[in-house]
């Protein structure tokens, strides 16, 4: 079986513009989240905080006919895959590399800031002109279509869309081509930002959104913190990366996804235990040989007490030994993004030997008993992890990820 | 006469819940009704529109509380509204 490798990464969030300073934070559990700078200063909201970019201008990165094709999804996926791209130091240019080379990108919403500013004209101003690129810069699509235009890779490109595990499952459909031998590379991960005035409305109409901040899997936790941002990676087959003597960041060992096929947002253990499983298998891991999770750990009341009993589920006696964190307490829920900020926790741990706490953790629930690393880092050796994610709708995927050192 | 707060709440409750109003008492949770959380954020959202009045996000407890709680926390909006009608500024 041709093995996968992650050979470079980029991100964009709360916690700035890189990869290095959202593994920094993740690392030190420093959280990003803070009071919300709202699409409608004169709308009052329920939500009362994010985890938004704050440092982020559009017009240092993109020229003025550029930005004018790009939803700020489109843009944030941009300065991620730059990052990917440059630190992966590959050629597409190279052998018919570009041909070879896949693009999947996941998102939950698409194009939102774009679509509701063209609503507004249209409801509230009664315009019966919009922009003319609004199409192009709203569709779902549009993230995966710029980065292969950006780097010139003509392999098969997509979107894949599945809420919150978008990013997991776009890996996931990437590393099945690159296993399969249909692609040799690919630039894969997920894009979101959904903060416009209904988006928010939305969310707060779910009564699933903390109003003071988010933290996972503790007593005190009322609910998620929505997030904007995006991870971009460049995944190799192991060939492929060596034959180019590319620095590798860490397998890509297996993946698992699955359907709960129950209740359209009330998670189910036996759903999420059967994508472990699957990630589990497909790697050839057994549990004992995983000492991480990057937890989907939401901090709604149901997430949390539900993915506890499904990692017990799937690990039996060695859930005790097993070291669980949630990072969103640090870069909040970015919905479509989270699986790719959350890879780089994943990665993170594997290369340093660090695992990051979940942060804002107070006081422990009995209905979520497992190790969460509270608060504090930790010095730990693992040579697996899984990062899982699971998303409104009832879809899991879940990524297994081992120590690359042979 | 007007129906009062608690047999609006009641019959908004019962209709989401596909239950003869009767069976909804001031004791009665939405577990016992057999209202799942999804139909339970409708119920609230119902709620609003009806009485044109925003809940507070968690309190009451809406998946473990009694109706009762419910139509107290509606009591208590309606108030809030009628204490902050003259603040005609205000945007939902």
């Amino acid at each position: 079986m041709r093995r996968i490798v992650i050979t470079g990464m980029g991100a964009i969030s709360a916690c700035g513009m890189g990869a290095e300073p959202l593994w920094q934070a993740m690392r030190d559990g420093r959280s990003a989240i803070a009071p919300l700078v709202s699409p409608d200063p004169a709308a009052q909201l329920r939500m009362k905080v994010a985890a938004q970019l704050r440092d982020f201008d559009p017009t240092a990165h993109f020229d003025s006919a550029r930005l004018g094709l790009l939803d700020r999804t489109g843009q944030m996926c941009l300065v991620a895959a730059r990052e990917a791209v440059a630190q992966a130091g590959i050629d597409f240019g190279r052998d018919g590399l570009a041909a070879r080379t896949a693009t999947v990108i996941g998102t939950g919403v698409g194009g939102e800031i774009a679509r509701d500013e063209q609503g507004r004209k249209v409801h509230g101003e009664g315009s019966s002109r919009v922009h003319p690129l609004s199409i192009v810069r709203m569709m779902p699509n549009a993230p995966a279509s710029h980065l292969s235009i950006e780097f010139g890779v003509t392999g098969p490109a997509f979107g894949v869309v599945s809420a919150c595990a978008s990013s997991n499952h776009a890996v996931i459909q990437a590393a099945a081509m690159l296993r399969s031998g249909l692609v040799d590379a690919a630039l894969v991960g997920g894009t979101e930002s959904c903060f416009s005035l209904p988006g928010l409305r939305a969310w707060e109409a779910m009564r699933v959104v903390a109003d003071d901040t988010c933290r996972p899997f503790c007593k005190q936790r009322r609910g998620m913190v929505l997030a904007e941002g995006a991870g971009v990676f460049v995944l190799e087959t192991l060939e492929h990366a060596r034959a180019r003597g590319a620095t590798i960041l860490a397998e890509l060992a297996g993946f698992g996804m699955s359907a709960d096929a129950g209740d359209i947002v009330a998670p189910s253990a036996d759903g999420a235990a059967q994508a472990i499983r699957a990630a589990l298998d497909d790697a050839g891991l057994a549990p004992e040989q995983v000492g991480y999770i990057n937890a989907h750990g939401t901090a709604t009341p149901a997430n949390d007490p539900t993915e506890t009993r499904a990692i017990r589920q799937v690990f039996g006696a060695h859930a005790e030994r097993l070291a669980v964190s949630s990072t969103k307490g640090v870069h909040g829920h970015a919905l479509g993004a989270a699986g790719a900020l959350e890879l780089i926790a994943a990665i993170g741990a594997l290369r340093e030997d660090i695992l990051p706490p979940t942060a804002n953790f107070l006081d422990a629930d009995p209905a979520c008993d497992l190790d969460y690393v509270p608060n504090t880092a930790r010095a730990q050796r693992v040579d697996a992890v899984l990062s899982n994610s699971f998303a409104f709708g009832g879809l899991n995927a879940v990524l297994a990820l081992r120590r690359c050192e042979d | 006469m007007n129906a009062s707060v608690q047999e609006q709440v009641f019959k908004i409750i019962a209709e989401h819940g596909k239950v003869d109003v009767d069976q909804v008492t001031p004791e009665s949770t939405l577990k016992d009704l057999n209202i799942a959380s999804l139909e339970a954020i409708e119920i609230i959202f119902d709620i609003e529109e009806h009485f044109d009045i925003n809940m507070p996000d968690r309190d009451p407890d809406f998946d473990a509380d009694s109706a009762k709680g419910l139509v107290d926390a509606v009591e208590e909006a309606l108030a809030a509204k009628q204490d902050g009608a003259a603040d005609a500024g205000a945007k939902a």
